[in-house]
């Protein structure tokens, strides 16, 4: 298998109205695209508690291991349960956003430092050469 | 009439990939475009390997994920998309599944297996190891659907990480599945 790589490092966690929105609605789908942003999806407000809960477990697991390797993490909307299940996880507060428009998205976005894990893996690589 | 596409964690985002799989910085927007243009909904399935093996997992084919406790945690996640899956069924949607193909979890027709394979990771770059069946979390999936009388959904595998894949190739393929 030929190792080719292009990971951003970089993962947002999406509110669903943001990822399947409504026609006319803030579509974050090709602002991540366009910042290189990967995303994780929370579960649709329409769904009961009892499907949207483990769902969350699982984003908030995933999360974690995104975290604890240096990825950098964001909230963009939000989503209930999102905080508890981050927080029995063990990941800690993520910088969150709630955008009123495309620009306040890309700006924040635009913002973030570079993640700890692009650096590590870049210094890694290097030292191979 | 579109539905509901649950799709592999990794069509929204490459990061979950195994270093050296992802094939774009974040989302996988062949796809995405594909069921946007369509008008279809997009509902994203946790990946099992990430949450099992982690972010800095080996490759793996099918048989080194084939253990109990690999099956109980894909039962998990089966049981949590499955129960999504459910509420779009019961309000008469349609539903469909796109899985990633060769992959050893999420593959749909295609995954990946070597019976040999083991230890210190030396293997030779090559394909050998790609044969016709579905990934361990996909058969979970399936069998957490029959459990709940759920008819099986279409399917579809994405082919990005298979030997001589063809870009314009996959988009006709989608094109004409979505368009069902």
């Amino acid at each position: 298998m030929t190792l080719r790589d292009e990971r951003s490092y970089r993962v947002a966690l999406v509110a669903d109205r943001y990822l399947n929105p409504a026609k006319g609605k803030l579509d974050a789908v090709p602002i991540l695209l366009e910042a290189g942003w990967g995303a994780i999806q929370l579960p649709s407000d329409d769904y009961p508690s009892a499907v949207a809960g483990p769902l969350l477990e699982q984003v908030a697991e995933q999360v974690e291991e995104f975290h604890r390797r240096g990825y950098d993490a964001v909230v963009i909307g939000r989503r209930e349960g999102l905080d508890e299940a981050l927080e029995a996880a063990g990941v800690p507060h993520l910088d969150q956003i709630e955008p009123a428009t495309a620009r306040a998205l890309q700006s924040f976005l635009s913002k973030r430092p570079t993640p700890a894990a692009k650096v590590s893996r870049r210094r890694t690589t290097t030292s191979r050469r | 009439m579109p539905g509901v596409a649950f799709v592999a964690h990794c069509m929204l985002n490459q990061n979950s990939k195994t270093i050296g799989g992802a094939r774009c910085p974040g989302i996988y927007s062949p796809l995405v475009k594909v069921l946007r243009e369509s008008g279809w909904r997009i509902e994203q399935m946790p990946c099992p390997e990430l949450t099992f093996t982690g972010l800095n997992r080996f490759w793996a084919v099918k048989e080194q994920y084939d253990t109990s406790a690999f099956r109980r945690h894909s039962r998990k996640i089966a049981s949590a998309v499955v129960g999504a899956i459910e509420v779009h069924v019961r309000e008469g949607r349609d539903v469909v599944l796109v899985g990633i193909e060769g992959s050893p979890t999420m593959g749909v027709c295609i995954t990946s297996s070597d019976p040999t394979r083991a230890g210190l990771p030396e293997w030779a770059d090559g394909h050998d190891e790609l044969i016709p069946g579905e990934g361990i979390f996909f058969e979970e999936l399936r069998s957490e659907m029959k459990a709940r009388g759920i008819a099986e959904p279409r399917v579809i595998g994405i082919e990005h990480q298979l030997p001589g894949h063809d870009k314009r190739v996959e988009n006709r393929r989608l094109q004409t599945f979505f368009s069902k």
